[in-house]
């Protein structure tokens, strides 16, 4: 019988499925993954992590108990960073422990260890988790190499589709493509376009973020996240700061807010904050200062946490979204005067 | 150019003494914070940043308005958001209308601590000038943390009421002030028996003995614990810090072969629990939980501030530890809204389970 293998659909799931999926499924086992959040998997969450964690990683917790008695083991790496110098949030490495000391009744869990930053960890480590990992499914090396081999090149593939070229990005500031297939045209002429900011598991996860994306989409927005920004530019921006940005994944979202704010070219910028999250408090912070400095493009910051309701955050939305139409009806009769007085002028 | 820093507890001396020693002597010592301190910090600060943000920006801004104008901060590059305190806190006091430059400290990285103290603090002072400045430091860091012990067991014990404390503010004066190296390594022995001689004491066995552990900042300031080495003094126990800054700061502890650092000895204690470093000072406060009884003491207070995110890691194993060692364990989080009543009577009631428990 094959073995399963579970994997909690939370945190850094988000990121690294393919890596982690592909791997487990060229090695022969089950993947069994937990369902989009739902109701039940929050109040798991919410009923058994601890008080004052942050939200994502309590349904983080939700998720895993989902999965409790439906697998053999579960995957919850231990990851540092996987990065020279920059590092993840510390949740990320004491999660799997943890976890395992909440709830001793878990299955087996497989947690290796990764951390480029602080122990230099490098393609060796990769090779020995591989393997120690693998061995556990199967006894033929190969079979783990070519699983390692596979999965990483799906991960890299899947990455780099998800990345606009600068070019492209470029492009849509002008209006001139759109990234979201966006059926339900209303009656706008050219859609809005807003960046949607935050973590990719709040933003892609439609009951964290109460449906934000989906509710845009179907106004005809057109939104960008950080994950498909060209990862040059978000290194360009950070080369401004006067201190290292050393939260690896904080830097996608400050490095999009910052180039949105600075080039002004799209209608506004919407972040999702969880609360009581260690780097959402602080980029939170940066970006709302550094827009006021620069106040072109609207800055909507919007707290999240169990309590959220869809009512409360559409009303906010709503308001925002007037706002930038207002704001852009006022731009465009400033122009079409200032063409006016131009003809005029002649 | 007058230079301030965060108040912090019984290190504030220490850093003192390092800035004195590599030649700054226009220093504007902080002051105590206090509830203007906490209602400051925490009407510019982000909403659920960690405690120590919100106080150290109170006492940056109070400063300030005293007319410092050089901040020194500490900073670095790990699983914690202690390394982006100055630059947010920088962003706040400059749209607060400041004028002033952050010096920041990384303790994590010897080398580039020690550049900083050379040149942006020491005016280019020489590099032995530098090494001589931090290595006075962490030897008087020794003898501060031997004060706070030996107060924290004095107040329970003294007779006349006050006096323990008086005592310690000299010798932390004494501390400061001396300053031949021979000298201050003769204080080793001159602190304990300066409290022995000056005060009176009351025999008393079998006393109570409680380790405190968990955030630095929380387990040093008082502002921010509300006193609560006094609080248990009061109820007659005996307390002891198990974190310290010497576990970065202390380089003669991390070299010396024959000395075997608690620190160390925490982390493999830790090791059952959790593994990997994860910032703040988690595996040595869960190291030094499961030591707890190796060590004599009673209990254990774990103190943490509101978000902290290292501490929560170390909150969330608490449960099984205490359970495996049959332990008693007292996990309090803190931040500025923290009430007086509640928390003395948790202590309160942790103080009885204690006492019966002998
Ligand atoms: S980055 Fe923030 S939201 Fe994500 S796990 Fe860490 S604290 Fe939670
Ligand atoms: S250790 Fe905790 S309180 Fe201190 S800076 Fe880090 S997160 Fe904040």
């Amino acid at each position: 019988m094959k073995k399963r293998v579970g994997f909690p659909n939370a945190l850094l799931f988000y990121k690294f499925s393919i890596l982690w999926t592909t791997f487990f499924q060229e090695l022969g086992a089950e993947i069994v993954i937990s369902p989009k959040t739902n109701k039940i998997i929050k109040d798991l969450g919410v009923k058994f992590a601890p008080d004052e964690d942050c939200y994502s990683t309590k349904l983080y917790f939700g998720h895993t108990l989902y999965l409790k008695d439906k697998v053999d083991f579960l995957f919850i790496p231990r990851i540092g960073s996987d990065h020279e110098v920059n590092v993840g949030c510390p949740k990320f490495i004491a999660l799997a422990e943890v976890l395992k000391s909440m709830f001793p009744d878990l299955p087996k869990i497989i947690m290796p260890f990764f951390s480029m930053a602080k122990k230099n960890h490098g393609r060796f480590k990769i090779l020995r988790i591989i393997f120690s990992i693998g061995f556990r499914f199967t006894l033929n090396p190969f079979r783990i190499l070519i699983a390692g081999k596979r999965a990483f090149d799906a991960q890299s593939k899947y990455d780099e589709e998800l990345k606009f070229s600068e070019e492209e990005l470029h492009k849509w500031e002008n209006s001139k493509i759109f990234l979201q297939n966006l059926s339900i045209q209303e009656q706008r002429k050219t859609p809005l376009r807003i960046a949607l900011v935050g973590h990719p598991y709040v933003i892609n996860d439609d009951f964290s973020s109460v449906n934000i994306k989906n509710l845009l989409l179907s106004r005809g927005i057109d939104i960008i996240t950080p994950d498909q920004m060209p990862k040059a530019l978000i290194e360009n921006q950070m080369e401004k700061l006067d201190y290292n940005m050393y939260f690896n994944y904080a830097r996608e979202i400050l490095g999009t807010t910052m180039h949105f704010i600075e080039n002004n070219s799209i209608d506004g910028i919407l972040q999702l904050i969880i609360f009581s999250c260690g780097p959402d408090s602080l980029i939170g912070e940066m970006s709302a200062r550094y827009s006021s400095r620069k106040p072109g493009t609207p800055l909507l910051q919007l707290v999240l946490d169990e309590l959220s309701s869809e009512t409360g955050v559409l009303t906010r939305i709503e308001a925002f979204l007037d706002m930038i139409e207002r704001k852009n009806e006022f731009r465009r009769n400033e122009e079409n005067c200032h063409l006016h007085s131009l003809i005029l002028d002649h | 150019m007058p230079f301030t820093f965060p108040h912090f507890g019984s290190l504030t001396h220490v850093f003192e003494v390092v800035m004195r020693e590599v030649g700054k002597n226009d220093l504007l010592l902080p002051k105590k914070p206090n509830r203007r301190t906490a209602e400051l910090g925490a009407r510019y600060s982000p909403e659920f940043i960690c405690t120590p943000f919100k106080l150290t920006l109170g006492t940056y801004i109070e400063m300030l308005e005293e007319g410092a104008d050089e901040l020194g901060s500490g900073s670095c590059h790990s699983w914690c958001r202690f390394g982006y305190y100055w630059p947010v806190q920088k962003l706040i006091l400059e749209d607060l209308g400041y004028d002033f430059k952050f010096i920041c400290l990384d303790y994590l990285r010897p080398y580039i601590l020690l550049r900083t103290l050379q040149k942006e603090i020491g005016n280019g002072c020489s590099l032995q000038r530098a090494i001589r400045a931090v290595r006075i430091g962490w030897i008087k860091n020794r003898l501060t943390d031997l004060v706070d012990d030996l107060l924290y067991k004095y107040r329970v014990i003294e007779t006349e009421k006050g006096l323990s404390e008086k005592m310690a503010e000299t010798a932390f004066k004494i501390i400061v002030e001396t300053k031949r190296l021979r000298d201050i390594k003769k204080l080793r022995k001159q602190l304990p028996e300066f409290f022995k001689k000056n005060i009176d004491v009351q025999k008393r066995d079998n006393l109570i003995k409680v380790g405190i552990c968990g955030e630095l900042y929380v387990v040093y300031e008082a502002a921010l614990n509300l006193d609560i080495h006094k609080k248990l003094n009061e109820l007659g126990i005996v307390v002891k810090n198990t974190v310290s800054l010497r576990s970065y700061l202390d380089m003669g502890l991390k070299l010396n072969p024959f000395v075997k650092s608690p620190y160390k000895t925490a982390i493999k204690a830790a090791k059952p629990y959790i593994e990997n470093k994860c910032g703040g000072e988690t595996l040595e406060n869960v190291g030094d939980i499961v030591l707890c009884k190796k060590h004599g003491r009673d209990g254990m207070v774990h103190l943490y501030p509101f978000t902290c995110m290292p501490e929560i890691i170390t909150r969330s194993f608490i449960p099984q530890i205490s359970q495996e060692y049959n332990l008693p364990v007292l996990s309090l989080v803190l931040d500025e809204h923290t009430g007086e009543a509640g928390f003395s009577t948790r202590i309160e009631a942790f103080a009885d389970m204690l006492i019966r428990r002998k």
